[in-house]
């Protein structure tokens, strides 16, 4: 019963929203949503069945947002998204931007992190998955990679301060810093709980009071009437257990350069994950005396998106992640693993509003599975809509 | 068996594709811009260059803003977003292209309500 009562919240929440009378003073509403529903078919799995290590069939991704801005400094946003699992809150924050060098965002939102996580839902990027680093539930063999580097989108708690600068009509430098609840794992724990860290569950209550804290910075430059490049990067850190002994810190650069029709983006993140070394029995290796209690995930992408007609987007992707250091005892992985996969990707205008996504993917991992495979074949078809 | 679980499913996800993707109905979320005035078509260059980095020409188009008020606030707003590459420059043609699309989604609907205008 009480699984129903957040979404059954927001949905009230968003219904008064929309139907509230405006009163004479302006107050801008802007109500946006997308529904994207999927079929994945891995034919070279021996009996065509991924799950649980990757879904396999029909999946669905649902949004509805709503946008409020009270005046020229004040603003709301609250989003309720149904996913693989379950109903989540990804917005519920309020804007208050004093000059374009200083706003204040506080509630729960994704924290600034990244290139990608602005393209987060399915009706804003043209495949019908993420890139494996932002990977949160697509990718084959999830179970053993605990999914990607940071699974997108990753809504929290807590307060972020942002602005931009400009330098001139042509360049400007971003900013944002952050304080929020950060990720979630167990007393002892092995990585991150990223089902734990999303959950409602626990009603989006810090597990350890200690916040999590990080920022970005960014210039754009413009290069011309139809072309620019935007280099960030990005570093988070946070400890995700009860206790507060174990830390992760998250870093990255991104590169998104955007010439004439053709986007080309280059991102890389990695995270370092500190783990409980008190039961040498559950990992695979022995435990190093120095350094041997973190592991690293690396992970990174390379896209280029072409528009071919007007209706018509090809995309071709490369992405890969490497995973260094000790595993658990029962883990399929090894101390150097690797998964490479290479996309080709269309993305097709149906009518205005609704997409077909169509892609091919080729995986390759370093690790065997239980039926010594290392090599997979994928297809996805997707119809996405977006009003 | 194996074969004919698999065969229905790759039917079902080409009937997927090929069934929408034929459908014959008018589409293009990006407009033509040969259907243009002379003087918009460069703003909306940059208003499509700049509109379509992060979500799809769909959402400012079927927005059903009409106010140039709430047009400027809109893009500032996104102007603002962290890592929108949105430059000052840019505001300037999105603004105009706006203010033209609008009026002319004004006047579609006036024509449409008018007793004459109607569809016959």
């Amino acid at each position: 019963m009480k699984r129903l009562l957040l979404p059954f919240a927001l949905l009230l929440a968003c219904a008064v929203a929309v139907a509230w009378p405006a009163p004479a003073a302006a107050l801008d509403r802007n109500f946006v949503g997308s529904a994207q529903v999927d079929y994945s078919l891995v034919p070279t799995h021996h009996d065509a069945r991924t799950f649980p290590n990757g879904f396999d069939g029909f999946t669905t991704e649902l949004a509805g947002k709503i946008a409020v801005d009270f005046n020229d400094h004040l603003s709301a946003n609250m989003k309720l998204c149904f996913g693989c699992h379950g109903f989540e809150a990804d917005m519920m924050y309020f804007d208050y931007r004093i000059r374009d060098e200083i706003n204040i965002r506080a509630g729960r939102f994704s924290p600034t992190f990244g290139a990608f996580n602005l393209r987060h839902d399915p009706a804003n990027h043209r495949t019908s998955d993420k890139p494996l680093p932002y990977d949160m539930g697509r990718m084959l063999r999830m179970r053993q990679w605990n999914l990607g580097v940071l699974p997108s989108p990753f809504p929290d708690n807590g307060v972020e301060v942002n602005g931009t600068h400009a330098f001139g009509a042509r360049t400007q430098v971003d900013y944002a810093v952050y304080a929020v609840a950060g990720f979630k794992g167990a007393s002892g724990g092995s990585d991150i709980d990223f089902q734990a860290s999303r959950s409602p569950s626990s009603y989006y209550v810090d597990n350890n009071g200690r916040p999590a804290g990080g920022g970005r910075t960014s210039v754009a430059v413009k290069l011309g009437e139809l072309s620019d490049v935007v280099l960030g990067a990005s570093a988070m850190y946070g400890t995700y257990d009860p206790d507060n002994k174990l830390s992760y810190l998250i870093y990255g650069g991104d590169l998104t350069l955007r010439l004439n029709r053709t986007n080309v983006r280059i991102e890389y993140l990695a995270r370092r994950t500190e783990f409980d070394t008190a039961n040498q029995a559950a990992w695979k290796y022995t435990i190093a005396p120095q350094r041997g209690n973190f592991f690293v995930k690396h992970g990174g992408y390379v896209e280029v998106e072409q528009p071919m007609t007007r209706d018509l987007d090809l995309i071709l992707r490369g992405d890969g992640m490497l995973r260094d250091g000790n595993v658990a005892a029962d883990s399929q992985l090894s101390a150097h693993s690797t998964v490479v996969r290479g996309t080709l990707g269309l993305a097709y205008v149906v009518i205005a509003g609704l997409r077909v996504k169509a892609s091919t993917e080729v995986w390759k991992f370093s690790d065997t599975d239980e039926t010594n495979r290392t090599f997979e074949l994928g297809f996805h078809a997707g119809l996405v809509g977006t009003f | 068996m194996r074969h004919a679980t698999f065969l229905a499913r790759a039917t079902a996800l080409a009937l997927l594709v090929v069934g929408t993707a034929a459908c014959p109905t008018e589409r293009s979320e990006a407009l033509d811009p040969s259907t243009l005035p002379d003087d918009v078509r460069a703003d909306y260059a940059v208003f499509a260059h700049t509109c379509s980095k992060c979500h799809s020409l769909q959402r400012p188009l079927a927005s059903g803003i009409t106010d140039d008020m709430e047009w400027k606030r809109y893009v500032a707003k996104m102007r603002l977003q962290p890592g929108s590459g949105i430059t000052i420059a840019d505001e300037e043609p999105v603004l105009r292209f706006l203010h033209y699309y609008s009026r002319r989604e004004i006047e579609a609907k006036t024509q449409a309500m008018s007793p004459d205008g109607g569809p016959q």
